[in-house]
């Protein structure tokens, strides 16, 4: 049965509202995350993209609460898994919750793992950590968790040490862990970058396999738009610690909306169309040591008007502003004062007669420099 | 082992004839031992034109890197040739020396790794012309500042540090360096992996722009097979040392005739969701061998789906299969080649897979 399409319509198993992080070092303020709010369905599958410094990383170490302290504050926000605001837990009470309700499963399987334990060890470990249950029941259980992710020989495994396992095996053991306590949100962090393509396949099946049959979300990070297509149903596009663009899978690569989205997207070379030319995005993302005047991506921007630097835009829904004359679906966010109109996207750039993006404003307080 | 693509008719610039790199596996700290060889390249043929870009696939052990490492003289062969316009450089040490070298120059994937930290921008592009002599130190610095503005940087960037610059900056340095000696040929390895997205746009049609105008011939080894299809020409991959498959970029992608190659194809992710959901994949069982003792025969048939189909056929596990030639340019080194089904090929890449004009 696929626990996704049953679960579509009820409540979220995780709300996050307004949330912002900031690191603080000698020096200066990092603005790594700003006013980041979202839903996540129950069994949903969302993904998170976006380049280095974008936030998305930083985003999922706050819902787990493992942002690296004190260097890492949330200076405002709410992350409401079911009816707790995380924030307001005690270390204890979400100690308790990580592993059971909430895991993670981390780009680098080798770092994910204790090289000094079997890898039985950990997974016993984990159960016991949550469940009464005697030693031996546990090992019981951690073999049947190993059969699960496709390990061969399971009961042989348990006493092996991670590094006799190949980066596969090892991203499965950790697949494994997570999954252990079927929580009801798994954050997978870049989970395949480390591992060749046909081992990155299987991974990316047994991942979707398990969150599907157990009902668990997933909040999937990545730079891979490849893999977003293939295991979310909806995307969060993120740049510079802001959401700039939410909508589903569907709707994001067919009609992206901030000139960002539809960049990346132009920027990808694809299997099936070699001709075609790039289109990068001019520039490089903006150091986040100062907190940009306006949109941040306004000096990268084909589009960006004078409002742009002044002005960041907050995220709402796409509707008459709309430049392409289709009707957007419910549920297209978009934090932009000028989106990309549809025809617009494949040349990576406004066809509007006589449009100049507007250049930074002369009274010196521009965000970031250009190069 | 290999045909020479019929087009290219002039002697090719580059030639590399049954190539072996193997490393030899130790034990023990005093009284050091050979236990094994790790079979890193095996065998190995490829030809490489003017101006034309040859894209190297496979996984993690491949040998692709020890290949592109093997051209530019940074490892010594074990046996077999490389030739740079028609000559030889030898094998076993004797590569120093060889006034083709400087023609080869590599780019790396980290450029992080690749660039001295304590070094300013400018001393690490002009390192390779202090190295041959080339100029005097006024020219030297000239041809830096011109080298920085080809690679689409300013002469400014020289007086700067590695760590003042972002990833993308730091690897047209890496470019900047490879080109200073004026080579005709660059082994770029997973040049552009570890750059974001945008970034990585702008590298890929910096190279792009680059060989249209110095000519360069590329050996462009990554593991991402959509900028691969990119960027070459013509494509090989790889498994465990070896080359299994090797064709006109256009036509592997469409036409592919290694089940390794159909199932490497099948697994990359498209980025567009309705190709997703209805394409068919071949996802291949366990992880590839070690190459220090590969599989006997055919060294796919341990994960090979297209042996499971045809019933196992011993011949695979036994005889070596040699390149069978599917169409011009196109070899498959499998004694199945031309029973890989139909519908599977044009399948792989999903149905928006034309064959690029």
């Amino acid at each position: 049965m696929d626990g996704r399409a049953q679960a579509a319509a009820s409540d979220p198993v995780l709300r996050v509202r307004d949330l912002s992080v900031r690191f603080d070092s000698r020096r200066n303020v990092v603005h790594a995350v700003n006013g980041v709010s979202f839903d996540l369905e129950v069994g949903g599958a969302l993904g998170l993209v976006g380049e280095s410094g974008s936030g998305k990383t930083v985003t999922s170490l706050a819902i787990l609460r493992l942002l690296p302290r004190p260097a890492a504050r949330i200076v405002t926000g709410e992350i409401w898994l079911g009816d707790r605001d995380l924030i307001r837990l005690s270390d204890r009470e979400m100690r308790r919750l990580r592993g059971k309700e909430i895991s993670l499963v981390p780009q680098d399987p080798l770092s994910g793992l204790n090289p000094v334990l079997t890898v039985g060890e950990q997974v016993v470990e984990t159960l016991r950590a949550h469940e009464s249950i005697r030693r031996r029941e546990a090992r019981h259980r951690a073999a049947e968790l190993l059969g699960t992710v496709g390990i061969p020989r399971p009961s042989d495994q348990l006493d092996r040490y991670p590094h006799q396992f190949s980066g596969g095996m090892r991203q499965r053991v950790l697949i494994a862990i997570a999954l252990a306590l079927r929580p009801t949100l798994l954050i997978a962090d870049e989970p395949t970058t480390a591992l060749d393509v046909t081992v990155q396949a299987q991974v990316l099946d047994l991942l979707h396999e398990l969150t599907a049959q157990h009902g668990t979300a997933i909040l999937l990070i990545s730079h891979d738009l490849g893999i977003m297509a293939r295991m979310t149903r909806r995307i969060m596009v993120m740049y510079a610690g802001y959401v700039v663009e939410s909508a589903p899978t569907v709707e994001i690569f067919a009609r992206p909306g901030h000139p960002y989205t539809a960049g990346l997207l132009q920027s990808i070379p694809r299997v099936a169309d070699a001709g075609r030319p790039l289109t990068p995005i001019a520039g490089s993302p903006p150091e986040l040591d100062r907190r940009p005047r306006g949109c941040p991506f306004a000096p990268r921007c084909a589009w960006a008007l004078d409002v742009c630097w002044r002005e960041m835009p907050s995220l709402a829904p796409m509707g008459a502003l709309s430049f392409s004359g289709g009707p957007r679906p419910v549920g297209h966010l978009l934090a932009c004062h000028n989106p990309v109109a549809a025809d617009e996207v494949e040349g990576g750039r406004p066809l509007r007669p006589g449009f100049r993006p507007a250049p930074p404003p002369e009274d010196g307080l521009v965000a970031q420099e250009t190069t | 082992m290999t045909t020479p693509a019929p087009y290219v008719s002039e002697p090719a610039l580059l030639e590399v004839r049954d190539l072996r790199v193997h490393f030899p596996i130790t034990r023990g700290t005093v009284f050091r031992r050979t236990v094994g060889q790790v079979h890193a390249v095996d065998g190995l043929s490829l030809k490489l034109a003017t101006a034309e870009t040859v894209g190297l696939v496979g996984e993690s052990g491949s040998g692709k890197t020890t290949l592109g490492r093997a051209i530019v003289g940074l490892l010594p062969p074990t046996s077999g040739t490389i030739l740079f316009r028609g000559l030889p450089f030898g094998t076993k040490g004797a590569a120093r020396g060889h006034a083709g070298r400087s023609q080869l120059q590599m780019v790396f994937q980290d450029p992080t790794a690749s660039l001295d930290p304590k070094w300013r921008v400018g001393a690490s592009i002009a390192e390779p012309l202090r190295v041959n002599h080339v100029g005097t130190r006024t020219e030297r610095r000239e041809r830096v500042s011109n080298l920085l503005e080809v690679v689409g940087l300013s002469p400014g960037h020289a007086r700067r540090y590695p760590h003042e610059l972002s990833g993308g900056q730091r690897q047209r340095v890496g470019l900047a360096r490879a080109l200073a000696l004026n080579p005709a040929v660059i082994v770029a390895d997973e040049a552009v992996s570890a750059l974001d997205v945008s970034i990585r746009a702008q590298v890929i049609n910096l190279l792009r722009q680059l060989q249209d105008e110095l000519k360069l011939s590329y050996l462009f080894i990554a593991h991402d097979l959509a900028v691969v299809r990119h960027l070459s020409d013509r494509v090989a991959v790889m498994y465990l040392g070896q080359i299994v498959e090797q064709a006109a970029a256009a036509d592997l992608y469409s036409d592919a005739r290694h089940p390794y190659t159909v199932s490497l194809l099948s697994a990359v992710p498209v980025p567009d969701p309705s190709v997703e959901a209805r394409r068919q994949r071949i996802v291949l069982p366990g992880d590839p061998p070690n190459p220090a003792s590969p599989p006997p025969g055919c060294r796919f048939h341990t994960r090979c789906w297209l042996r499971k189909r045809l019933g196992n056929p011993e011949r695979c596990a036994a005889e070596e299969p040699a390149d069978q030639l599917v169409s011009v340019g196109h070899t498959a080194a499998c004694h199945y080649a031309h029973e890989v089904p139909e519908n599977v090929r044009l399948s792989v890449v999903g149905p928006s897979a034309e064959p690029a004009s």
